[in-house]
């Protein structure tokens, strides 16, 4: 099945909603300096399915394990890639807020962690 | 594309209800964005671009606040519907009133402003002319001069600059007005001379 016509145009768009993947990408994209095709590679992607990523509301709370599962599993991006670019933007905003010190920088720590992943305890 | 069944909407929204799952936007998305679009085209005057972008600010704007919408009252359906109508309606008179501004604005440039290489000229004139009345003037008439070419019309501002002594009020304002005359009668004639 082709994409419809305003993907691209509502995937630009959702970057203004933070709570979108759109707004996630468009700051690591300026944080790492990367394009989208650059951004679509690193995930194992299409251009067409990161804008389809785009206009997901972006994991997070005690249910982060299983939405992003279900987004890698709909989408075949990878994994890994997901996850360490949202926590990479969340934890840069977290340090960059006006008051220079992340909101709950442990918990955000501890969740760092792929889902799936066997720990060591 | 159709709308989905209410069964279907009401399914729907409470999976973005709940926030946490991330998948339930992309889908809203996918079931409404077309529908909406169709609706919104169906208006002889809207463009594309403009009905697409009026769906997609709806559906942001539903997905970031679903509890406003009250199920009793309406169809999912029917509320986005009528919500990007609405939204397409105040892109339209955005857009109008930007462009009447622009119009305006342009009209007044365009009344104003002169050649880069006039304004130039009129530049070197003026200070030659300022040059050759500050010799043909008084220090006392060039303030003075400043003040009516400022708009002054205060007739006490006009006499202190002239330096005339208290006097009553009606003998005041005919002085000042001498003096304005005189004042004229000198830019006048220097006119001439130039």
């Amino acid at each position: 099945m082709s994409n419809p016509d305003w993907l691209e145009r509502a995937a630009l768009r959702a970057q203004s909603a933070t709570w979108t993947l759109a707004h996630t990408f468009e700051r690591y994209r300026q944080l790492e300096a990367r394009t989208e095709a650059e951004l679509a590679r690193e995930l194992g992607c299409t251009r067409e399915a990161l804008h389809w990523l785009c206009l997901c509301r972006k994991p997070e709370g005690p249910d982060f394990d299983t939405q992003v599962i279900a987004i890698t599993e709909r989408h075949e991006v990878d994994l890994r890639t997901l996850v360490d670019v949202i926590r990479h933007v969340e934890i840069v905003g977290a340090l960059t807020r006006d008051t220079g010190v992340a909101e709950h920088p442990l918990q955000m720590a501890a969740r760092d962690r792929v889902p799936g992943e066997k720990t060591n305890s | 594309m159709r709308f989905p069944s209410q069964a279907e909407e009401q399914a729907l929204h409470e999976r973005v209800l709940k926030k946490n799952e991330s998948l339930a936007s992309e889908d809203v998305f996918r079931v409404f964005m077309d529908p909406i679009i169709g609706v919104l085209r169906s208006n002889p005057g809207r463009t594309k671009d403009e009905a697409h972008d009026a769906a997609c600010d709806v559906l942001l704007e539903y997905l970031e606040h679903p509890e406003r919408y009250q199920a009793h009252r309406s169809r999912l359906s029917t509320y986005l519907m009528r919500a990007a109508a609405m939204q397409a309606l105040d892109m339209y008179r955005s857009q109008v009133a930007r462009e009447r501004r622009e119009r305006e604005f342009g009209g007044v440039i365009e009344l104003r402003a002169t050649a880069p290489n006039e304004s130039l000229e009129i530049i070197v004139e003026a200070r030659h002319l300022v040059g050759r009345l500050e010799q043909a003037m008084q220090e006392k008439d060039q303030a003075v001069l400043g003040l009516i070419l400022q708009g002054e019309r205060s007739t006490h501002a006009l006499a202190k600059a002239m330096n005339l002594p208290p006097q009553s009020e009606k003998d005041l304002r005919r002085e000042v007005k001498r003096n304005r005359d005189r004042l004229m009668k000198i830019l006048g004639r220097f006119g001439k001379e130039e």
